[in-house]
């Protein structure tokens, strides 16, 4: 019983990170049709953006947390300024490189100004230690997780149906056009989209870091594969499919995971990955993408 | 005139650009310098096989690397020596420790293997579309190395294979990356390659003449997928040291950036993006060691050549979508220039009567 919540929750943690991330890729491709795959080094930058507090002003921990999320939410504001800006109205593979390009870019600045091993980060001890409910023990980062995946999920929620902002942003998912004609300023509204994948981000990347203890220029890269794969798996630029898929993808890899035998461990990526591939061989817009017509509009 | 007689005519100008570099390079080049032109060869040749699906569909993809290591490894395995493969692959899998052919015949295998795979992959590839098809190419890659790093009986897991016999020199890359040059001219022009670039320019109009957009996918993907693998070949063929991290994201991301930087729509764009960031790359692996230049002693900066090639990326996306030659090729630019030359020469023989008169 014990081994089986100990599983679920684990699941869900996973499961959790990944809908983080996904969210915020569906909600800047919805918006703008940029599939950002610089995603990834809005954490690794969270994590840097850690360690160079924690060796120069901040001794307790806990204020490291809200310094990740906020210097994630601020990366994704400046690459959005920088990169993405020239960009915006390009076909989606033109958005697609550029974002790739970004990504290149960062991993090897950092490679050449700070260093090419991992290097360790200070992570409050409460979070490393286990926590008793209802007599099981349960890990302490995972049941932050989860919770922080409810939280951030409903508030999303709420930002989305009921600000102008949102409406706007779920407005401009369907018809970017008009959004403008109504007297929205574009600029504000993608920007918005940016902070919000960039704050989801930065959550992510606590957790990331807060299991992994240590930050290296390439951490972005595999969570934020997994995240691509979530969102194809759930259907590209549906929120709903985003989380749907994230979530899927993290059990499934927890399933992998614990009933694997130990010869094939290794192999529970590319095992994920070709699941996958034969879910969307069957639909090939995605559990919960819609079969779209050519030059239909919605 | 037929299409394969006006391709060659068209590829004679990169052809013989190409002898050249081979020939002055083997007469008056040193060792090292003849390595730096045969890793171009095996890019350039990766980069056109790149061109074939890119250019063709429009798409991005990230997975071609795999094709590369799948070809390198075929061979590596089917020709390594026995004596050699008892030491390094011991309990290789289907009796494989116990093969050994010889060179015609394992690359002929390996290509053959590369094409079988690439047409499955691309089954799956080719129905999706669009940014799906994209991340699917970078889930490919990601597959393959993991199955090279984990599969240790078969592979040696992230060890390097080595011990391939060096059977290959320049004149083999010279050959595979004309071989390349004309496949790639070849599709481009044909019938299939026209209907392909149409429909990456407008789905719905091309569907609607009755274009089989996911068939020509698949083609493409294939065809690029076998001419990647020889560019899988010249590497182990010659290095006879190939690893799986050879085949990841370094490669990738290099011959991305060559084949944007000259413009990912023409075979001509293919062929400057790579000569332009391969001596660009050699520069920057210098500055990368350290060097000591004009009195100052720079220190070593590790990562400096990917910083660039990103760099390049970016600039070109936002700057100049269409790259160097902007979607065209070296004949399409020849006619341009002749025809403004002639226009120009028009207007100057008919202005000169209007002043007479006046």
């Amino acid at each position: 019983m014990e081994y089986f919540v100990q599983q679920t929750i684990n699941a869900l943690s996973v499961g959790g990170e990944y809908a983080l991330l996904a969210l915020g890729l569906a909600i800047v491709f919805s918006i703008m049709n940029l599939v950002n795959f610089a995603h990834g080094e809005l954490i690794t930058l969270g994590g840097y953006a850690m360690l160079f507090s924690a060796a120069w002003f901040v001794s307790d921990p806990i204020y490291l947390l809200p310094i990740c999320v906020l210097a994630a939410t601020g990366a994704a504001i400046l690459f959005e300024r920088v990169a993405f800006r020239p960009v915006r109205n390009a076909p989606e593979t033109t958005g697609l490189l550029t974002a790739f390009g970004v990504s290149i870019v960062v991993q090897n600045a950092l490679l050449i100004f700070v260093a090419t091993r991992p290097k360790p980060v200070p992570i409050p001890d409460w979070m490393q230690g286990t926590i008793q409910i209802a007599g099981l023990h349960l890990p302490m980062v995972q049941v932050l997780e989860t919770s922080c995946t409810v939280v951030a999920a409903t508030g999303l929620i709420l930002l989305l149906t009921k600000t102008n902002l949102g409406l706007a942003m779920r407005a401009a998912a369907k018809d970017f056009t008009v959004v403008r004609l109504m007297g929205i300023k574009a600029d504000r509204v993608i920007l918005g989209a940016f902070a919000v994948s960039g704050f989801l981000a930065g959550l992510a990347a606590v957790f990331i870091l807060a299991r992994r203890g240590a930050v290296d220029p390439m951490m972005g890269f595999s969570p934020v594969l997994k995240a691509f794969v979530a969102c194809v798996l759930g259907g590209f630029g549906s929120l709903l499919g985003a989380a749907v898929g994230g979530l899927s993808l993290g059990m499934l890899e927890v399933l992998l995971q614990a009933t694997l035998p130990s010869e094939v461990a290794g192999f529970r990526d590319a095992i994920v990955f070709l699941l996958v591939g034969a879910v969307l061989i069957w639909r090939p817009t995605g559990l919960l993408g819609k079969r779209v017509e050519l030059g239909d509009k919605e | 005139m037929g299409l394969v007689s006006a391709t060659l005519l068209r590829s004679l100008a990169p052809i013989c650009l190409l002898i050249a570099i081979a020939g002055l390079v083997m007469s008056i080049g040193e060792p090292y310098q003849i390595r730096v032109a045969y890793i171009f060869f095996i890019n350039l040749t990766a980069v056109f096989a790149l061109q074939i699906y890119m250019g063709g569909t429009g798409h991005a993809s990230f997975g071609h690397a795999a094709f590369q290591g799948i070809a390198a490894y075929s061979v590596a395995i089917l020709m390594t020596p026995l004596a050699l493969k008892r030491l390094l692959i011991p309990d290789a899998p289907f009796g494989l420790a116990a093969v050994h052919l010889g060179a015609v015949p394992s690359i002929l295998i390996a290509l053959v293997l590369t094409g079988v795979i690439a047409y499955i992959v691309g089954l799956a590839i080719s129905r999706l579309g669009g940014v799906a098809a994209e991340i699917a190419t970078l889930a490919f890659l990601v597959i393959v190395h993991v199955i090279f790093t984990n599969w240790i009986e078969l592979f040696r897991g992230p060890r390097a294979f080595y011990g391939i016999p060096s059977i290959s020199n320049l004149y083999w890359g010279l050959g595979a990356a004309i071989i390349a040059l004309l496949i790639a001219k070849l599709f481009r022009d044909s019938p299939y390659g026209v209907q392909l670039r149409a429909a990456s320019d407008n789905l719905l109009a091309a569907r609607a003449m009755g274009v089989p957009v996911e068939r020509l996918r698949l083609l493409a993907w294939t065809l690029s997928g076998i001419v990647m693998g020889m560019a899988g070949i010249l590497l182990a063929t010659y290095l006879g040291t190939i690893a799986p991290s050879s085949f990841y994201f370094n490669q990738t991301f290099l011959i991305m950036a060559m084949l944007l930087l000259g413009g990912m729509r023409s075979v001509s764009g293919a062929l400057c993006g790579t000569l332009v960031i391969s001596i660009g790359s050699e520069l920057t692996r210098s500055l990368e060691s350290g060097p000591v230049i004009a009195g100052i002693d720079l220190p070593a900066m590790f990562g400096l050549t990917g910083f660039f090639l990103g760099a390049i990326i970016v600039l070109v996306m936002s700057f100049r979508r269409e790259g160097l030659l902007g979607g065209e090729e070296f004949e399409d630019l020849f006619r341009q220039w002749k025809l403004k030359r002639k226009s120009a020469a028009d207007e100057t023989s008919a202005d000169a009567p209007a002043k007479q008169e006046a």
